[in-house]
């Protein structure tokens, strides 16, 4: 053994194992779509202005241990591969990018020191930090670099993430500790392409090395992995070594438990650390003392949006005109209220409301059942059956709105537009699977409608999701969306560099797609987690709060877990 | 008639005007979501309060009762037709056939019945229909046992031997002469039975497997309040209490009719 064999103190309550009835209802889920920097936004993420002081004044303490809870399990902790939150949170933690967004959302030297883009905009050189060692004690260097992009390119690795490497036209080391990276064309999200975390050459050679590393992941990253159950946990450890400084938290445990109401009673019991609240939990079951007490709560709007995705192979969805009318049949303000308790925004595009490339002028459509009805007849399904149905061709307009398990927010939504579509004549059948389950069924397309929510980086460039040449298996455009006009801005948007001119694409495409409604965009939720008081250092910044944890700490006397030799 | 029966009765004779009449009582659509209403606790304009999507708590119950008498009826209906059928067979015949069926009957037995629930319930879609006909498919072992009982007793008494010496055809002699005596010890069961079917579909629903939404039953409607257990105790208190008496007016029944 590497390492020597630890035993918690205090050991984690008994209860924390009998979590996995896999039964019910969670957190959100996002898929991801980001870079990797971006990557633990999605649950640590930038809170409303709470009163933290005192907490600078006290330099940090090392020790105690964190635990995490969340409902989705991690696919694969192979970088490069993981696409969904959960893998993301745990590959943040072991490994390193070249660049990554400091807490103003600007990009900084991680693993690059720093880094030279030529005047033209087409050569990228990369200065990387000398003596950083993977968690193996082996040197980190620029053959991991060259690995990791030859791996992301190559044409059997099947990662939703190649589209901005394959923009690479020649990559070449020029010292173990300098790479110059050049591109035919400009391309603006280049620098932040590179926040993806860099993989170790030296482990893996082979299938079988990918394999094993999927569930044993061996990084550059302040925390090593130790141990995963599955079903039930992660375990990471703090990295001695790290070029950063040591984090201050020894431990790092990361619990699954795919039940909301689970989570939530476990973090009251305290046997949680960390988790994020659903609006009906943060806005009634947290006011309480007791919680003022022992915990902080955190809100802010999250970098992501809620939506439904239509499969647009199926001869239903293909018709622009009835997306349209779904668009209008759904009550967007009553979702908020209902499913969010108001805590959200909606959103008519595939950007967060806030952001430059989001086109303010493209109006979310206001609830109008009467729209929708004359777009349906418009679109052929103008008869009713006797069950008051819309009929085509003797077939009744039914589809299945399939949604993951463990997500109360997004079965209440479902429920909702199940309710306003049957006012307007279709009927909708609400299937909920489980998390992996519902992955694979994306990725084989077997779907009529999704309900799902994309977390997004900083940069607007949605390529992955809307171009038409990312419609193959495990790539993001999974409702095979394909607009000649929106392909080409989205390559030109990635093209300049000056926000003012891609402002100006993204807003086309902002429009562009919102006329074709590939995606019925719903609401933009807000992030709602909440932390044992115990933490401190925790800095709310524009970028969340994850972007700093390393230097989250835990005063000696309120340390509750430690190692035992 | 003893008091037991009586009170069963009763109970039962009350949900069923319920369920008959749920359009009629209830005061609002069962599936009307009014998201300004949210997790109202019991007051004069919503009675038994509503759910977390402001949906009328007791219009949903009322509704969730005829789930709940279909599908002790439907299930308990099932069970007795494989039950008594495959029960008579082996009893009436021995032997073979006796040996076969009764083994299929231990065999059955043998799955922890939940499990082969779940099972089936992932194969087939989950409608109120195939809720109903799966919980009779894994059901129907006890009555087969004890309808084969019955009738390997009644089989040897005189009026049998009396009709088979007459001529009377297998056929004539179970259904005419057998089933009927054998009939009381099985109502007895069946009565027993449809509270443990309303039991299994309220488990199945509470676990998000059984009626899907929006159709209410009182086992969903329990699974969305333990979420929010905390500050919405109407959503388990009412539907609980409901299964609870519904299924005790069975019971009650059911003993009744034993004595």
């Amino acid at each position: 053994m590497r390492y020597p064999s630890l035993k918690l103190r205090r050991v984690i309550p008994r209860s924390l194992k009998q979590w996995f009835s896999k039964l019910a209802k969670g957190n959100e889920i996002f898929l991801t779509l980001s870079l990797f920097t971006s990557l633990f936004l999605l649950l640590f993420y930038p809170p409303s202005l709470y009163a933290q002081q005192n907490q600078q004044d006290r330099v940090g303490c090392y020790g105690d241990t964190i635990v995490v809870g969340s409902i989705g399990e991690p696919i694969t902790l192979v970088p490069i591969l993981a696409a969904d939150s959960a893998s993301q949170q745990i590959v943040g933690l072991v490994f390193n990018g070249l660049v990554k967004y400091d807490k103003d959302i600007n990009l900084i030297g991680d693993l690059a020191e720093k880094w030279e883009i030529s005047d033209d905009g087409l050569e990228l050189t990369f200065y990387l930090r000398k003596g950083v060692k993977w968690q193996d004690e082996v040197l980190f260097k620029a053959r991991d670099v060259l690995f990791t992009y030859q791996e992301l390119i190559g044409p059997q690795t099947k990662t939703p993430y190649s589209g901005d490497f394959k923009k690479v036209k020649d990559f070449s080391i020029i010292d173990d500790y300098t790479i110059k990276i050049s591109y035919a064309e400009p391309f603006a999200p280049a620098l932040a392409s590179w926040g993806m975390p860099i993989m170790p050459a030296h482990l893996l050679n082979s299938e079988e090395d990918f394999k094993k590393f999927s569930r044993q992941p061996i990084g550059t990253g302040p925390y090593k992995f130790i141990q995963w159950e599955t079903g039930s946990r992660i375990v990471l450890e703090a990295y001695d070594d790290y070029w950063e400084g040591r984090p201050y938290i020894d431990r790092y445990i990361y619990c699954i438990i795919p039940d909301q109401s689970t989570l939530f009673l476990e973090l009251r019991n305290r046997g949680l650390d960390y988790i994020g609240l659903t609006p009906l939990q943060y806005q009634r079951q947290t006011e309480t003392e007791f919680f003022s007490r022992n915990f902080r709560k955190y809100k802010y709007p999250s970098f992501g949006y809620t939506y439904i995705g239509w499969n647009l192979n199926n001869p239903k969805f293909k018709d622009k005109r009835v997306r349209q009318a779904i668009n209008y049949a759904i009550d967007k303000a009553e979702l908020i209220k209902g499913v969010l308790l108001g805590l959200g925004k909606v959103c008519s595009g595939p950007f967060v409301p806030n952001s430059w490339a989001y086109d303010p002028e493209v109006k979310p459509a206001a609830y109008n059942p009467q729209k929708a009805e004359e777009l349906l007849a418009v679109a052929g399904w103008n008869e009713k059956n006797k069950a008051g149905f819309l009929v085509k061709d003797n077939q009744q307009f039914e589809f299945t709105l399939l949604t993951n398990q463990g997500n109360e927010g997004r079965r209440k939504c479902a429920e909702i537009i199940q309710q306003r579509l049957k006012e307007v004549g279709i009927k909708v059948n609400i299937k909920i699977v489980e998390w992996g389950c519902f992955l694979d069924i994306i990725d084989k397309r077997r779907f009529e409608a999704v309900l799902l929510g994309w977390g997004l980086s900083r940069d607007p460039d949605c390529y992955d999701i809307f171009h038409s040449s990312k419609t193959r298996p495990k790539e993001f455009n999974f409702v095979s969306y394909k607009n000649e006009k929106v392909d080409k801005l989205l390559e030109q948007g990635r093209r300049v560099f000056s926000v003012g001119e891609r402002k100006r694409f993204y807003h086309q495409i902002h429009r562009l797609i919102y006329a074709d409604q590939p995606y019925t965009f719903l609401y933009v939720p807000d992030a709602l987690p909440i932390i044992n008081a115990r933490f401190r250092g925790i800095e709310p910044s524009v970028n969340g709060i994850g972007y700093n944890f390393i230097k989250w700490w835990v005063a000696e006397e309120e340390q509750r877990y430690k190692l035992q030799e | 008639m003893n008091k037991l029966i009586l009170f069963g009765i009763s109970i039962i004779a009350v949900l069923v005007l319920l369920a008959v009449f749920a359009p009629f009582i209830s005061p609002y659509n069962p599936q009307a979501i009014d998201v300004e209403n949210i997790l109202s606790p019991p007051n004069r304009v919503h009675i038994l309060g509503t759910d977390s999507l402001g949906r009328d708590l007791f219009s949903r119950m009322l509704y969730g009762t005829r789930v709940s008498l279909e599908v002790g009826l439907v299930a308990v209906s099932v069970s007795l037709i494989i039950g008594v059928l495959l029960g008579s067979l082996a009893g009436y015949w021995g032997g073979r056939v006796d040996n076969l069926i009764m083994r299929f009957v231990d065999i059955m037995l043998c799955f922890p019945t939940f499990f082969l629930l779940l099972a089936m319930v992932a194969f087939l879609r989950a409608t109120i229909f195939n809720i109903m006909l799966i919980i009779g498919l894994t059901s129907w072992m006890g009555i087969a046992r004890l309808v084969r009982a019955e009738v390997l007793s009644i089989k040897e008494k005189d009026f049998v031997r009396y009709a088979k010496a007459m001529g009377a055809g297998n056929f004539k002699i179970i259904s005419r002469h057998i089933l009927p005596n054998a009939l009381p010890p099985v109502l007895v069961a069946a009565v027993l039975g449809m509270g443990g079917a309303i039991l299994t579909e309220s488990a199945l629903s509470f676990l998000g497997l059984g009626v899907q939404p929006p159709t209410a039953s009182w086992g969903n409607i329990l699974m969305e309040g333990k979420a929010v257990i905390d500050i919405g105790w109407w959503l388990t208190l009412f539907p609980g209490m409901a299964i609870l008496v519904t299924v005790l007016g069975y019971n009650l029944l059911g003993e009744g009719l034993r004595k």
